[in-house]
């Protein structure tokens, strides 16, 4: 096997020519060992071992270095001499040489020319490739058994010298590509390694940039978690600044290196799919599709190009993906345009025919199972005139035996993925074959008319195609299983027209009448793909196929046979359908019911022989093939017999039916009746849910309802206790007000009686009885008082007014004696006060004279000095100072009276005040004792009153007491005593009281 | 969709800590009770908005094992943040982490913003570490901290949005050079083009030295 890598290398004139040719070399060596030996020249291994012994012993870096060259322009020639005796040295060389970028360089080169197969490729006539793999295979597994020279090798593509980095790439990628994962694990050990690796994509100088992508493909290769290293190193970022800067599809090889890499960092890896499309660089990828129309030129080169592009989109958006991830790449190709992109080119014209192709099964994944991107491309249309869906121009190319096999398996994948899980472009395919909605005018050709067209063509391939095309058109949808049963055909002038499903059954039966194209199995296999896909969870569908009396006779024929291997698909398909026939039988024809059909089986096929042929289709070597992925891809156009949904299908069904085959007949009436109880079930569980559901409806209302009230009785609670807070307050108010009333009521006895009307409590009641005790008392007091009286009256009348008041009065005037003689003594004070004064003013006056008497003699002496000279002034002096010491005196004795008296002045002021106070409480106690006086005279007065009125109420009583006696008396009545009229007296003063109280 | 900048971070710490569990609450909102060992490195993505402006998160969720630390190592280089997670239920996970900082410091840039997480606050009455000493160690070294539970989504949000707002305002203050990608940090597209040019000169700049 050749590398592709490898040709690649080959292909490109990459190496510049920077060695010289062998044949210098061996000069040069003639030369160094001394001229040409007579004859004899040294073998290969022997000079070998001298560079080696020069490389290992000399202490000059010059001559080492030299030999180093030397070893390298021997190395491709006696690669395998110079690798077994230099390897050592050479990496001591490595180790200890570090300084010297030069002989680091030939170094280098000499272990790439050692390890690598490259060269020897060229050369292949002398040894076989499988000699060459294991040479470098085994010099790779040396220089890599000490992990440190990996390291070091590491190290030196550090370096920034072209010498060293450039062939330290190349010499890390031929051992990538002899020990990959050996050397990737080192590599991933050492630190920052694949990091490292990394900046060589950004060395300005194209070579090692170009030459550190292929590295890092070597290095990529099948280890998920280098990629997501190399990834996390903005890889992705560097890689699509390349392909852009070098032109996209038309960039040269770097881009295919570019694009290779980017497909070994995603492929299979989702953390980095999802990275890729979260850093939105699928954005990036849509000018890579803007291919103009003018296809000028289509190099090789390019065609590489847009096939890698391709798969790269692929890549993400692979069925076998997470489903979660693939869809959100396939939005995401929608919204940025990548899908429309890419229909342009599906109907772009002069597209080479792989490139179109491969955009074709691009687009199928682009849109399988995403709805808004199948709708998208149902409405693509092809620019002919008139426009004609793209759909109906890919069906074309299907259904035309002319185009390649390749194309019209991809159309079919496109038409495939178009109706996955895509009820309504289901929906529109059959329409297209139904009478109400056929095109009538025949201006336009529909999918369906295509698709009919291949099924009865008589290309075998057609008819496989069409039939997958038209199931994948049923998959899962039982109404339009339903509908596809109106297609009626017209087959042929005067014949009645036949149904779809039965024009199906005929092909298969006369099926080997007509002259085909192509593989009569093919046919037969696609046309009972079909009815077993229609058939399937479709009883009205099987009742049809049961309804033409001759197709069970024809399975069960073809069953029975005793056919050769080619045949024994049909004969497993063939059962499969009787299977389902009698699976999804609702038993509406009496001649095919479940029971007849499994007596059929058991007469003419036998239980066993039917299960084993049923089997044959799952041991089929293209059935295992077909049901790894959706895609359908054939190795030729033989191998086109299963389709992937289908296996599917057979998986889900062939247990079922070899369930339902082994079944007896009274299992199958107690299945019957479970059915049918379990759809009274289902009708007794719809009605409840009926139920149910009318009333949640109810509930909802009623929770409604319960809402609004609660909202109603919130809002009158609240005005409830808005009401009580104003009832309070007016209770509060009325409390007031009864307590104020109650004072009232107190205050004005008088009133009380209208007052207690309102309040009629039994307090009141008591108060009232209190009352009248009270009154009782009073009364009682008042009898005793009138007691008093009588008795005071009695002294009054004695003794007369003077006694008790003089006592009282003598108090007062003693009171005001004392007052006056205060006032006496005040006056007699104010008195000395003023003579004092008299005094002090006298006092002063005379102090006032001799002060001028002074200044009289102060003046006088001056006067006399002037005229009698100083004999008489000391006498003079003296006398003054006689004087001066009297007035002194007398100033002193003066100050002194003066304060004397200030201080009398100051005691007697006090005494006065004292007085004053004292005079002011006497005058008080003197008002009261008035008061009193007055009082008691006003007592005197009162009780002097009522001494008269007791006087006047004796007298009356006197009278009427006599006036009783006179009426006694003249009645005849004995009178008796005084005493005795006295008592009675007494009685009616009481009864006339009693009397008083009533009123 | 247009971002504004776009930040790296990666989540390490031991094994069953939960970090794949915090990364896919902050990127699914939703729980994954069972424990799905990662192999090697899973990425994760989210968009979140800071002071009005939209910040991608990428986020790199590491394998704890041991057996992948050479591998896990690789990505300490290039991320601006990393949450460093321990379980509050299991004492050693909270003693390793000095290992696991060192390993940290010393792997990647010195600006890389670290925000300890004690994971599993929702399972108190099995916590075997206090939070004080999760805020003990954090200051210490100079990190943010958080309990969270991804269980419950408990400040999930916070730590990765927190993580984020420190990083911003260390590109606020100049601390990171946001053309060198190598820090983990890229401007967003809406900028691209005025720095589309000043990276191609650092480019030739860099070419121009070597050379000499």
């Amino acid at each position: 096997m050749v590398e592709p890598g490898a040709a690649r290398t080959c292909r490109r004139p990459r190496e510049p020519e920077r060695a010289g040719p062998p044949r210098a070399a061996m000069n040069f060596l003639r030369g160094v060992m001394g001229g040409p030996s007579a004859g004899a020249q040294p073998s290969g291994a022997e000079t070998i071992q001298k560079l080696c012994d020069r490389v290992a012993s000399s202490t000059l870096l010059d001559d080492r270095r030299d030999a180093v060259r030397a070893l390298k322009s021997l190395s491709k020639k006696y690669r395998l001499e110079v690798g077994f005796q230099a390897m050592e040295h050479l990496i001591n060389v490595l180790q200890t040489d570090r300084s010297d970028s030069e002989i680091i360089g030939y170094t280098l080169d000499t272990l790439f020319n050692i390890v690598s197969n490259d060269l020897e490729e060229e050369e292949q006539e002398e040894n076989s490739q499988k000699q060459v793999d294991d040479l470098g295979r085994q010099f790779t597994e040396i220089f890599i058994k000490q992990q440190e020279n990996v390291t070091l090798l590491l190290t030196f593509l550090e370096e920034f010298d072209f010498q060293v980095r450039w062939p330290g790439v190349k010499l890390l990628t031929s051992l990538l590509k002899q020990q990959g994962p050996q050397v990737q694990q080192i590599i991933l050990v050492s630190p920052m390694g694949v990091s490292r690796l990394m900046d060589l994509l950004a060395d300005s100088r194209e070579v090692i940039r170009n030459d550190g992508v292929l590295l890092l493909q070597q290095l990529t290769k099948s280890n998920a978690a280098i990629q997501k290293i190399v990834a996390f190193e903005n890889a992705f970022e560097r890689l699509l600044d390349i392909v852009t800067d070098e032109g996209n599809s038309d960039g040269g090889i770097v881009v295919e290196d570019c694009l290779l890499l980017l497909q070994n960092l995603l492929k299979n890896n989702n953390s980095n799919q999802n990275f890729f499309k979260e850093g939105s660089y699928i954005q990036r990828m849509k000018p890579w599709f803007e291919v103009g129309d003018d296809n000028s030129g289509w190099s090789a080169q390019k065609v590489t190009n847009l096939h890698l592009m391709l798969q790269l989109v692929r890549v993400l958006v692979s069925p076998t993906n997470p489903p979660g991830a693939t869809s959100s790449c396939q939005k995401t190709m929608f919204h940025c345009g990548l899908l429309q992109q890419l229909c342009t080119i599906l109907m772009a014209t002069g597209v080479p025919a792989d490139i179109l192709t491969e955009t074709i099964n691009t687009v199928s994944e682009v849109i399988r199972g995403c709805q808004i991107n199948q709708d998208y491309f149902a409405s693509v249309n092809a620019p002919s005139n008139p426009p004609r869906s793209a759909i109906v121009v890919l069906l074309m190319s299907m259904v035309n035996e002319r185009q390649p096999f390749v194309l019209r398996c991809a159309v079919l994948y496109c038409f495939q993925c178009f109706l996955y899980k895509n009820q309504k472009g289901q929906g529109e395919i059959v329409s297209t074959l139904l009478p109400s909605t056929i095109d009538a005018t025949g201006n336009s050709v529909s999918a369906g008319q295509l698709l009919c067209g291949g099924l009865f063509s008589t290309d075998s391939l057609s008819n496989w195609c069409a039939a997958v095309a038209l199931a994948h058109a049923l998959q899962d949808n039982a109404t339009l299983k339903e509908q596809l049963l109106r297609v009626q055909l017209a087959t042929s002038i005067g014949n009645p027209p036949v149904s779809l499903l039965q024009q199906c059954t005929n092909i298969l039966s006369q099926g080997d009448k007509i002259d085909r194209r192509g593989s009569k199995v093919q046919t037969r296999v696609g046309l009972l793909m079909l009815l077993c896909t229609w058939l399937s969870d479709c009883p009205i569908a099987v009742t049809h196929f049961l309804h033409n009396s001759a197709n069970i006779p024809f399975l069960t024929g073809q069953i029975a046979e005793n056919l050769g291997e080619e045949e024994q698909l049909v004969q497993g398909l063939c059962a499969l359908l009787l299977g389902i026939c009698i699976y999804y039988n609702d038993n509406s024809l009496e001649n095919c019911r479940k029971e007849k059909l499994k007596q059929l089986i058991e007469k003419r096929i036998g239980k066993e022989n039917f299960i084993e042929k049923l089997g044959f289709i799952s041991k089929h070597e293209l059935y295992s093939r077909a049901a790894q992925k959706p895609q359908p891809s054939f190795s030729s156009p033989d191998h086109m017999m299963f389709d992937h949904e289908f296996t599917k299908l057979v998986k889900e069904l062939e247990g079922i039916i070899t369930k339902a085959i082994y079944k007896s007949s009274e299992e199958d009436k107690q299945e019957e009746e479970v059915k049918k109880t379990l759809e009274q079930h289902d009708n007794i569980v719809t009605h409840y849910k009926k139920v149910i559901r009318e009333q949640d409806q109810q509930l909802e209302e009623l929770k409604q309802k319960v809402n609004t009230l609660k909202s109603q009785n919130e809002q009158l609670q609240t005005a409830v206790t808005q009401q009580m807070s104003q009832i309070q307050q007016h209770k509060d108010q009325y409390n007031l007000l009864k307590v104020q009333l109650g004072k009232d009521n107190q205050h004005h006895t008088s009133h009380s009686n209208t007052l207690q009307m309102n309040g009629i409590q039994p307090e009141e009641i008591s108060k009232l009885r209190q009352e009248i005790e009270e009154l009782k008392n009073k009364h009682e007091v008042l009898q005793g008082q009138l007691r008093e009286k009588d008795s005071v009256i009695e002294n009054m009348k004695s003794l007369q007014s003077e006694t008790g008041t003089n006592e009282q009065s003598s108090q007062i005037t003693a009171g005001l004696e004392h007052g006056n003689e205060l006032h006496r003594e005040l006056e007699a004070l104010r008195i000395q006060i003023q003579s004092q004064s008299l005094d002090i003013s006298k006092l002063q006056s005379e102090k006032q004279e001799l002060l001028q008497q002074m200044g009289l003699f102060r003046t006088t002496p001056y006067c006399w000095g002037k005229a009698k000279n100083t004999a008489s002034v000391p006498a003079l002096g003296d006398s003054s100072a006689v004087i001066a010491a009297k007035n002194s005196e007398l100033e002193g004795r003066l100050l002194q009276e003066i304060k004397e008296l200030k201080n009398d002045v100051k005691a007697l002021s006090e005494e006065k005040a004292l007085l004053k106070q004292h005079l002011d409480s006497v005058n008080s106690t003197v008002a009261v004792l008035q008061n009193e006086k007055s009082k008691l005279q006003q007592e005197v007065a009162e009780s002097k009153k009522e001494q008269d009125d007791l006087l006047v109420l004796l007298a009356d009583q006197d009278q009427k007491i006599l006036a009783l006696k006179n009426k006694l008396k003249e009645l005849g009545e004995p009178v008796e005593d005084e005493d005795d009229i006295e008592s009675g007296d007494q009685g009616d003063e009481d009864e006339e009281e009693e009397g008083e109280e009533e009123d | 969709m247009a971002y504004a900048y776009l930040f790296k971070y990666i989540i390490i710490g031991d094994t069953g800590v939960g970090k794949s569990c915090l990364l896919l609450q902050f990127t699914d909102k939703r729980f994954q009770p069972v424990h799905d060992l990662t192999i090697g490195v899973e990425f994760g993505a989210r968009m979140i908005t800071i002071d009005g402006k939209q910040i991608k998160l990428q986020i790199w969720d590491t394998a704890g094992q041991e057996s992948f630390r050479s591998i896990t190592r690789s990505y300490y280089r290039g991320a601006a943040g990393a949450l460093l997670v321990y379980d509050i239920t299991r004492r050693d996970t909270f003693n390793h982490l000095t290992t696991w900082l060192e390993d940290a410091r010393q792997h990647s840039n010195s600006n890389m913003v670290i925000m300890l997480i004690g994971n599993k606050s929702d399972l108190e009455s099995r916590r075997e570490v206090k939070k004080e000493e999760g805020e003990a160690f954090a200051r210490e070294h100079g990190l943010i901290f958080m309990e969270t539970s991804a269980k419950t989504a408990s400040n999930v949000e916070e730590a990765f949005i927190n993580t984020a707002k420190e990083i911003y305002e260390k590109i606020q203050e100049g601390v990171f050079d946001i053309n060198n990608e190598a820090n983990g940090i890229k401007i967003g597209p809406q900028h691209a083009a005025s720095n589309a040019t000043l990276a191609g000169n650092q480019g030739g700049q860099q070419a121009g030295g070597g050379c000499c």
